[in-house]
């Protein structure tokens, strides 16, 4: 991908348009770069950090796709730690794995306060399990790009999220209000048992042995801080963290979502299906970049110069992989003039394997 | 009859008019702290929990009374492999 002004990365129909013009840079501090794998997201946020860097605006460009590609792109290691990559440039490869196993170090933490010691392996056991446990991974990543979206305003300017491919991105973008929903339910079943335990002490609970037979409410509880409260009180600063997270989401002005579309069909497809989701979560895109545009007649590079530039990269491409893959046998399929798409053009690429 | 005794009467007879509905309650409030357990060790006892992660922090909070309510579930024993309180 090489943008050029004028035409290429940001252009559509005879009206060029900039980002610039869709996205206010200056007043925005988040934007997410979402799109199917492999439509160029990674470099579509990599080219805007580096850009708004240069602009001596301090930028964090984060990725959450845990097959990483940032740090390959600048040809830096990156990693789960903040990078500097350039003057006001900030990198971030995040780690959902390390996310999940610091959330579990502290409930562990917190367990082994309250049992045996003798217990503390079969902690160790259960929870581990825990951190495997589907969704976790995801729940670790959402609670991390929650926070980085923190950063945005200070010490950031902006903070740029390359997102996994689509599905990804809208579940991430989905969590919070699907997880405060969650939590409500839990919060809503608390205040429930609590009215019952004030309408059993109006009823003269508590003065015969045995009446008051919850489970979470025992009269040691009130010695120490209650349990009832200190349950309420995780809840609520967990619904809080939801909260704040699908409001930044929510604000036009600060965020902006940027969709990369390649001009193919299964990109526009798939392209189409997050624009409704997101949609449905009132999240809205803010601008399609359509990358990976031929150059039109008249451009330059010609388009003879285009194509000759493309495979002398090819060919360099090529003998990179004949090296690196010198023990694997290798079938060479070439780029189709048109889509592959329907039977007939999948039994003429499928010839092209066997044949 | 002595103004005592006839309190105590009174107090017998608020007794029996109250004490079925403050057991109704009290059951009410103890199925839905059970209810509540569920929730929060739900993966743990094999039901699949969409928030895992989240209650995950409440466990350590209600520890102490895993015992008793897996007890009153009718599982004599923890239902954990590893996880034995008992």
């Amino acid at each position: 991908m090489a943008p050029t002004h004028g035409h290429g990365a940001l252009s559509l129909g005879p009206f060029p348009l900039l980002l610039t013009d869709l996205v206010d840079l200056s007043g925005h501090r988040i934007v997410f770069v979402g799109g199917k794998g492999g439509v160029g997201k990674t470099t579509v946020a990599a080219a805007l950090a580096v850009v708004i860097a240069d602009r001596d605006r301090r930028c964090l460009v984060v990725s959450t796709d845990p097959a990483h590609s940032l740090g390959d792109i600048f040809g830096r290691t990156i990693g789960d730690t903040e990078t500097t990559l350039a003057p006001n440039l900030v990198g971030l490869e995040i780690d959902p794995d390390a996310e999940a196993e610091r959330h579990i170090g502290t409930v562990k933490q917190q367990m082994k306060l309250l049992v045996h010691p003798r217990l503390y392996a079969e902690v160790d056991r259960q929870l581990d399990l825990a951190r495997s446990a589907p969704g976790a991974i995801e729940a670790a990543l959402l609670e991390r790009v929650a926070e980085l979206m923190g950063t945005a305003g200070d010490p950031f300017d902006l903070v740029i999220f390359d997102t996994a491919p689509s599905g990804h991105t809208v579940r991430l973008l989905s969590l919070p209000e699907v997880m405060s929903a969650w939590i409500d339910g839990l919060l809503r079943h608390r205040e429930h048992s609590t009215r019952l335990g004030s309408m059993l002490r109006h009823l003269g609970g508590g003065r015969a042995k045995g009446d008051d037979l919850s489970l979470l409410s025992k009269p040691e509880d009130h010695a120490a801080g209650s349990l009832e409260a200190r349950l309420k009180a995780l809840l609520h600063a967990r619904r809080r963290k939801f909260v704040v997270a699908r409001e930044r989401l929510l604000e036009t002005a600060t965020t902006a979502f940027l969709l990369v579309v390649n001009p193919d069909r299964l990109s526009i497809l798939e392209s189409r299906k997050v624009v409704d989701t997101l949609d449905r979560f009132d999240v809205s895109v803010s601008a399609l970049v359509v990358n990976r545009v031929l150059p039109d007649e008249g451009d330059t590079p010609t388009q003879d110069e285009f194509l000759a530039a493309r495979r002398a990269q090819e060919s360099i491409y090529r003998r990179e992989i004949e090296a690196v893959f010198a023990q694997l046998p290798r079938i060479v399929v070439p780029l189709q003039a048109l889509d592959v798409h329907g039977l007939a053009t999948l039994r003429d690429v499928g010839r092209l394997l066997v044949e | 009859m002595s103004s005592s005794r006839l309190e105590t009467v009174l107090e017998l007879l608020q007794e029996f008019y109250i004490s079925p509905y403050r057991g109704a309650v009290a059951r009410a409030r103890r199925d839905e702290d059970d209810l509540f357990m569920l929730f929060v060790f739900a993966e743990l006892m094999g039901v699949p929990n969409p928030a895992t992660y989240y209650t995950l922090e409440l466990q350590p909070l209600l520890l102490d009374r895993f015992h008793e309510w897996h007890r009153r579930m009718g599982m004599e024993h923890s239902p954990l492999d590893h996880f034995r309180c008992c």
